[in-house]
């Protein structure tokens, strides 16, 4: 069986090997993947959506859809770990018997101390990189892993209880919808309005003071602050989940 | 500009009702049911309405966001998916309805859950079949796989390690796929399916294309447990629970034919496919292997949801190697296929599904004495397995007909015999259990708890014979079917 495998990875890496010998060089400013889209979403992307940077207007409005589905993969990787792990009957939750605790007062005070301060800065930071996706790199993903992680590093400088009290289980699970549901729902308000799915430029319908390129721009904002939601919400959800094998307790 | 919107809004109803099945099952779980079930007939509403403009006006396309293909992403219905979309919506409605109790019973506490996956799955499914963008539809890919995953996962026994077994395969499927399209990024700078098609060909020879064009297709071919990359499915799908795996084991390795069907004629060509013969007689073999195999090993099963998973695995292997028989009636075969062996894995699955509801077991010889018990069942039973078998007027004949008649205008001779030997086996298998159900009575009467079983309720018997008189129905209009839909998405060789 191991034989076989060897020679499965071997074949692979060869076959993988003699695509590269194809490849353009590195960098190559007349490679198919430069020449081809590339040019297009570099001089028209401020024309015609008013996003100066281009990795935000590809992905939150040409291949919006991809970003929308992306998110939902999120969304159904909480909902997995949630339906797999989380136990709700009584029984299940007095299956283990407690852990010791184990703690050493000193250095939990630091490790306490550090993460307390360092959390608001998180969460602030990851505000700025979702609002200003627009124009720096950033935007949903990023801001929402950064303020999942905020919460997570309390979980982990604290307990599981601590994190809890402030995000509680509803509210991570409803956050986690809500995110997914403002992304999918910009993109029916489009349908509703009478143009094609995802299509922001509708919106100018139903925003004051905007124009078809502008509201695009508002539209992408508005799908970035979605992604975030759902991405925080989910990237929690899996985490107490996981940490804490479902009984919401104690955690690492 | 007021466009037709029935190809997004069946994708996107179930998703939207998936968030809302989530969120009003933390108001009250009973909620979650009637969201799924008006999403779904939606969804199928729609789907028919796909299907009829296609067959009427022909190819439909989409552009998401309103920007043109290639820069956007594009929805494409032809005939082909057009098919498969309705095939899915139906497949989906039915066994919904149908599972209502068993989730009630098998996974009180996770209801809202189980509804939300449920539609994720269809959606996931849908989108795949329906997208004109390669890499849309790895996205969705992902999408369907991880709530395949939980819903497998969901079962007793030995499920979570099974299903872990096939998170590990479907992954790696999943991964070389997106290497695939990669590959083809590199060498074109386009992901939409057409642009793809248009820029190939003066590509030829090109090794990254090549290797492109093997990733992708070994990796659709692990998602759909092609032999040899079988393995992982009859045990993850033995210990699903009966509720998800109505819609799992029939849709998920033929919405895979699907997606090998599309990316072998819609993205690379036909020339381009079938030009090296020596890669096309190992194919057409393995699905021999996979098609006898697969026969064989039902036959060694006693569980009859097992037997029932090898049969999914010989049923790749019919279509696979309808397609690789590399001409028109082989590949029509294997479309027709598409359609009909997800009809008779749903019915033989539903039998399944109501036998554990009734029995808690699925051995072959909990067949006892059914046929007094539960008339309407085994008589649904007797339809699938009669098409499974593959007796005129059911569906299965038709198929197995045109996929012989290809066999025979390649050529291909083993193709041929295994198709042969399979129904052979079929039939030996579905007449075993005819006989157990009919002749073989619980002789130790003292066992008082198994007198006591009867029909099943309505609400399952009634997707159930839904599905057994379509399979009766849609082998009478196989002709046309064939002339209205099929023959327009077989490519021209």
């Amino acid at each position: 069986m191991k034989l076989i495998g060897l020679i499965v990875v071997i074949a692979t890496g060869l076959l993988l090997l003699w695509g590269v010998t194809d490849f353009p060089d590195w960098a190559d400013p007349q490679s198919p993947a430069s020449t081809h889209l590339s040019p297009h979403f570099l001089t028209e992307s401020i024309e015609e959506t008013a996003v100066p940077n281009v990795v935000t207007s590809v992905l939150g409005d040409y291949r919006g859809f991809d970003t929308m589905l992306e998110t939902t993969v999120v969304f159904a990787a909480g909902i997995a770990v949630y339906t797999l792990l989380r136990r709700s009957r009584r029984k299940d939750l007095r299956e283990k018997p407690e852990m010791i605790e184990e703690e050493l007062p000193h250095q939990a005070l630091i490790v306490k101390t550090i993460c307390r301060l360092m959390a608001p800065f998180m969460q602030l930071y990851a505000l700025y990189v979702i609002a200003h996706g627009h124009h720096s790199p950033g935007g949903g993903f990023q801001g929402g892993v950064i303020l999942g992680a905020s919460f997570i590093l309390l979980a982990i400088g604290f307990d599981l209880k601590m994190v809890l009290k402030r995000m509680r289980e509803k509210t991570t699970l409803v956050l986690g919808i809500l995110g997914v549901l403002i992304f999918s729902g910009i993109g029916m308000v489009c349908v509703l309005l009478e143009k094609n799915f995802l299509d922001y430029s509708a919106l100018s319908a139903i925003l004051p003071a905007t124009d078809i390129i502008m509201a695009r721009s508002h539209g992408i904002l508005g799908v970035e602050i979605g992604v975030a939601l759902a991405v925080m919400a989910n990237l929690v959800l899996i985490y107490v989940n996981l940490s804490s094998d479902g009984k919401y307790e104690r955690g690492l | 500009m007021s466009n037709l919107q029935a190809p997004i809004l069946l994708v996107t109803i179930p998703l939207l009702a998936a968030f809302f099945a989530a969120l009003g099952g933390m108001l009250h779980r009973k909620i979650s049911f009637p969201i799924a079930l008006i999403a779904i007939i939606l969804s199928f509403h729609q789907s028919i309405i796909v299907l009829l403009k296609v067959v009427n006006d022909g190819v439909i396309n989409y552009r998401i966001g309103g920007w043109m293909p290639p820069f956007g992403i594009e929805y494409v219905v032809d005939h082909l998916n057009a098919m498969v979309l309705v095939v899915i919506t139906f497949v989906s409605l039915i066994s919904i309805i149908y599972s209502k109790l068993i989730v009630e019973r098998e996974l009180p506490d996770k209801i809202p859950q189980f509804y939300t996956l449920y539609l994720l799955l269809t959606t996931g499914l849908l989108g795949i079949t329906i997208t004109g963008d390669a890499f849309n539809l790895y996205v969705l890919l992902e999408i369907s796989a991880l709530a395949t995953y939980a819903l497998l996962a969901l079962g007793k026994d030995r499920a979570l390690i099974s299903t872990f077994n096939y998170l590990i395969l479907g992954t790696i499927g999943a991964s070389l796929y997106l290497l695939g399209v990669g590959h083809l990024y590199i060498a074109t700078g386009s992901l939409n399916m057409a642009d793809l098609f248009r820029i190939l060909p003066s590509l030829s020879g090109n090794s990254a294309v090549m290797v492109g064009f093997i990733l992708i297709i070994v990796g659709v071919w692990i998602k759909m447990a092609f032999f040899p990359a079988h393995g992982w499915l009859p045990n993850a799908y033995t210990y699903a629970p009966s509720s998800s795996i109505c819609l799992i084991a029939p849709l998920m390795t033929k919405v895979s034919v699907y997606i090998m069907i599309r990316i072998m004629f819609s993205v690379f060509s036909a020339e381009f496919t079938f030009a090296n013969i020596a890669w096309q007689t190992a194919v057409v073999w393995c699905s021999v292997i996979a098609i006898i195999g697969g026969s064989l090993q039902a036959l060694a099963q006693r569980d009859f949801r097992k037997m029932l998973t090898f049969l999914v695995v010989a049923e790749v292997g019919y279509m696979v190697g309808g397609v690789w028989l590399a001409n028109e009636i082989g590949i029509s075969g294997a479309i027709l296929h598409i359609l009909n062996d997800a009809l008779m894995t749903l019915c033989l699955f539903l039998v399944a599904g109501i036998l554990i509801f009734k029995t808690q077991r699925h051995q072959l010889m909990d067949f006892r004495g059914m046929f007094r018990k539960m008339p309407v069942t085994m008589g649904a039973f007797i339809i699938g397995a009669l098409s499974m078998i593959g007796v005129p007027p059911t569906c299965g004949f038709f198929s197995k007909w045109y996929l012989i008649q290809g066999a025979i205008e390649a050529g291909r001779w083993e193709f041929m015999a295994a198709l042969i030997f399979s129904s052979l086996v079929n039939a030996v298998l579905f007449f075993r259990i005819i006989e157990i159900g009919h002749f073989q009575h619980e002789t130790d009467s003292h066992d008082h708890a198994e007198e006591k079983i009867s029909e099943a309720p309505a609400i399952m018997l009634i997707p159930l014979v839904v599905v057994a008189i379509a399979l009766v129905v849609i082998g009478l209009y196989t002709n046309d079917i064939v002339t209205n839909v099929i023959q327009h998405a077989v490519p021209v060789l």
